[in-house]
C-alpha cells in the first residue's frame, strides 16, 4: 500500500482533486441521480472487487491495475466526500449582511 | 450524514475522467514499476548464495526461479524477495540444486590444457578454484567443465587446491577427489616431482585419503662410458644426493685406475631405493670391460661392452646382478674383444711393469682377500700373461714396514698366493706362477711417509 501511495502519489492526488471537484459540484446539481437499486448493485460490485483484491485472487498485471484502479477510487470517494461537506458547509453559511 | 448519501447518487459522472485516469495511469505506470520491484529483489538477494537465478515481474507479483544450495538459504532466499516492499505475490519456481553422490570433482591435464570438471559446491569455491589454476600454472589454458552440486565433504575446497597444487608438478595426468579419497595418475613434470607430490599429500585435509596414487616419474638415468681411446670415464646423469656423488665418483676413481674420470653427474632427487648398491658393483662390472656402456634407468641395468677374454665375458655375465638390491633387473651384453697379438716375454714384462706403475692390486687391510676394486687391473694383468704363454711367472709379493717381520714376510707370501689363485681361476695354468714373498725386505720408497708405505705394499709380475 505505502509502496502503491509512494510510487503513484501524483495519480492519486488528481483522482482526489477530481473527488473533490465532483463532490463540490454535486450539492448543487439538479440532475438526476443513481438510483437506489442500482448504487446498491455498485456497492456489491465495490465490494467484491476490494474482496478480490484483498484476497490477491486475480494474479499479475490486472492484479495490479485492480490495486491501482481501488486505490484511485477510494481516494476519489474521500474526495468527493470532502467537497461535497465543505459545499454544503458554505452554502448554508448565513450570508452575510448586506 | 444523510446529505452525504444524497450527494453520493451524483458522484458518478466523476468516474469516466477517473477511469481515464486509470487507463493512463496503468498503461504509464506497468512497466516503471516492475523494473522497479526487479531491481528491488535482486538487491535483497545480493547477499544470497543462488546459482541460476531468474527475476520475472508481472505487475507486482514476482516470479523468482534460482537453484539454491541449502533448504534454509533457498527459503531465505524467498522470504528476501516477499519481504521487498511492493512485490504483492511471490511465484516460488527455487530448488535446491542436485545433489552429486558420489561427489566427484577433478582436475586433467594434458600437453596444452587444465580442464576442471566434476562438480563443485559454491560459485565461490569455482571461482576460488579456477583463480588459483591460472595462478598455479602460469599461462596454461585453464577450462572450466565444473557443475554445481550438494553434498561436497567438509574441507573440500582446501583438498581441490592441494590437489591444483600438484597438478601443476605434472606434465600430464588427472587427478580425482570422490568425495574424500583422492586418486592420482600421471607423469611428473620433473625427477622428483613423484617424490615431492608425495611429500605434499602427506598434507590432506582431515577426513580426506589417497585411494590410488600412479603419478610416473620421468626415468631416473645414470649413465656410465669407459673409452678406451680417451682414456676417460664420463659419467652423466643423477645421483641421490652430493655424499653418493663423492663416494660414486671416488669408488670410480679407485676402480677405473687408468682412466680420467669425467664427472658430468648432477643430484636429483626421486633416486630408485637401493641407488648406491646397485650402481657400485655395476660400475665394478663396466671397470672389467676394455670399452663399455653402463645405463641405470630407474631399476633396470644395461651393461654392454667387450671383455679382456673369454673367462672374463663368462665371469662378468655370470656375476652381473647378483648383488643388486631385490626388485632391480639387469642385462648384460658381453662381448670379447679380438685377442692381441702374441709378444715375446721382454715386452711382456714391459707391459706388465707399465700397468703396474699406474695401478697396485689392492687387498683388504691387513689380510689377503683381494680388493674388488682391483679385478679390472688383474683383468689387464690376465690379458697381457695370456700374450705370452710361454712365460713363467714370479708373483713377488712386498709390504711395508709396518708389523713383524714375520708377519709381513707370511702376508706377502700369501698376498701373492691370492693373485695367483685369482689367476689360475681365471683359466691360466697355475704351472706358470710361482708365489713369493718378500715381506718389507725391498722397499721402491721410503717407509717413513703414507705415500711410500703405499708404494711399498705392492704386488709385482717378474717375468722368468
Amino acid at each position: 500500500m505505502a509502496y502503491l501511495v509512494t510510487f503513484h502519489w501524483g495519480w492519486l492526488l488528481a483522482s482526489l482533486l477530481l473527488g473533490f471537484a465532483m463532490g463540490w459540484i454535486a450539492v448543487v446539481q439538479r440532475g438526476q441521480g443513481v438510483s437506489r437499486q442500482a448504487s446498491r448493485w455498485l456497492s456489491v460490485l465495490a465490494a467484491s472487487l476490494v474482496i478480490a483484491a484483498l484476497t490477491r485472487v486475480i494474479p499479475g498485471r490486472p492484479g495490479y491495475w485492480l490495486d491501482l484502479g481501488l486505490l484511485m477510487f477510494a481516494l476519489y470517494l474521500v474526495g468527493c466526500a470532502l467537497g461535497s461537506w465543505l459545499r454544503d458547509w458554505a452554502v448554508s453559511r448565513p450570508a452575510p449582511a448586506p | 450524514m444523510h446529505g452525504l448519501f444524497r450527494w453520493s447518487s451524483k458522484w458518478w459522472p466523476g468516474t469516466i475522467p477517473l477511469l481515464v485516469f486509470w487507463v493512463i495511469a496503468a498503461w504509464t505506470n506497468t512497466a516503471p514499476v516492475e523494473s522497479d520491484l526487479a531491481a528491488r529483489s535482486a538487491a535483497a538477494l545480493s547477499d544470497t548464495v543462488l546459482d541460476k537465478r531468474r527475476i520475472a515481474v508481472e505487475g507486482r507479483d514476482v516470479t523468482f526461479a534460482a537453484d539454491a544450495f541449502s533448504e534454509d538459504g533457498r527459503r531465505g532466499a524467498v522470504a528476501a524477495v516477499a519481504a521487498v516492499p511492493g512485490v504483492r505475490l511471490v511465484n516460488d519456481e527455487t530448488r535446491l540444486v542436485p545433489e552429486a553422490k558420489p561427489f566427484v570433482w577433478s582436475a586433467e591435464r594434458d600437453v596444452v590444457r587444465v580442464t576442471l570438471g566434476g562438480s563443485s559446491p559454491l560459485p565461490a569455491s569455482k571461482n576460488r578454484l579456477m583463480e588459483a589454476a591460472r595462478a598455479d600454472l602460469g599461462g596454461v589454458e585453464v577450462v572450466d567443465q565444473m557443475n554445481l552440486a550438494r553434498g561436497a565433504p567438509p574441507r573440500f575446497d582446501d583438498a581441490a587446491l592441494l590437489a591444483l597444487d600438484q597438478i601443476a608438478k605434472l606434465k600430464d595426468g588427472k587427478i580425482t577427489i570422490s568425495d574424500t579419497s583422492i586418486s592420482l595418475a600421471g607423469m611428473a613434470r620433473e625427477l622428483g616431482g613423484r617424490e615431492a607430490i608425495a611429500a605434499a599429500l602427506k598434507n590432506l585435509p582431515e577426513g580426506f585419503s589417497i585411494a590410488t596414487n600412479e603419478i610416473k616419474a620421468p626415468p631416473y638415468v645414470f649413465q656410465a662410458y669407459k673409452d678406451p681411446v680417451a682414456v676417460t670415464l664420463t659419467l652423466t646423469g643423477y645421483v641421490p644426493d652430493d655424499r653418493v656423488h663423492a663416494a660414486l665418483v671416488a669408488a670410480a676413481g679407485r676402480k677405473f685406475f687408468n682412466e680420467k674420470v669425467v664427472d658430468n653427474l648432477k643430484a636429483s632427487i626421486g633416486a630408485p631405493s637401493g641407488f648406491s648398491a646397485a650402481v657400485l658393483p655395476a660400475l665394478g662390472a663396466l671397470s672389467r670391460l676394455s670399452t663399455g656402456t653402463l645405463v641405470v634407468s630407474d631399476r633396470e641395468v644395461k651393461l654392454s661392452g667387450d671383455a679382456f677374454y673369454d673367462a672374463a665375458a663368462v665371469a662378468i655375465r655370470v656375476g652381473f646382478g647378483k648383488d643388486f638390491p631385490q626388485g632391480w633387473q639387469f642385462k648384460a651384453d658381453i662381448a670379447v674383444r679380438p685377442a692381441a697379438a702374441p709378444v715375446d716375454d721382454t715386452v711382456c714384462q714391459q707391459l706388465f711393469s707399465d700397468l703396474l706403475a699406474k695401478g697396485t692390486i689392492r687387498f683388504e687391510s691387513g689380510r689377503t682377500t683381494i680388493d674388488p676394486d682391483s679385478v679390472g687391473l688383474l683383468d689387464r694383468l690376465i690379458e697381457i700373461a695370456l700374450r705370452c704363454p710361454t712365460a713363467n711367472i714370479e708373483i713377488a709379493g712386498h709390504t711395508d714396514s709396518d708389523g713383524e717381520d714375520g708377519f709381513n714376510q707370511a702376508l706377502s707370501e700369501k698376498r701373492a698366493q691370492a693373485v695367483i689363485d685369482y689367476l689360475v681361476k681365471a683359466g691360466l695354468p697355475a704351472s706358470r706362477f710361482t708365489a713369493t714373498g718378500y715381506g718389507s725386505t725391498q722397499p721402491i720408497a721410503t717407509n717413513d711417509t703414507d705415500e711410500g708405505k703405499a708404494q711399498n705394499r705392492r704386488i709385482e709380475f717378474m717375468v722368468r
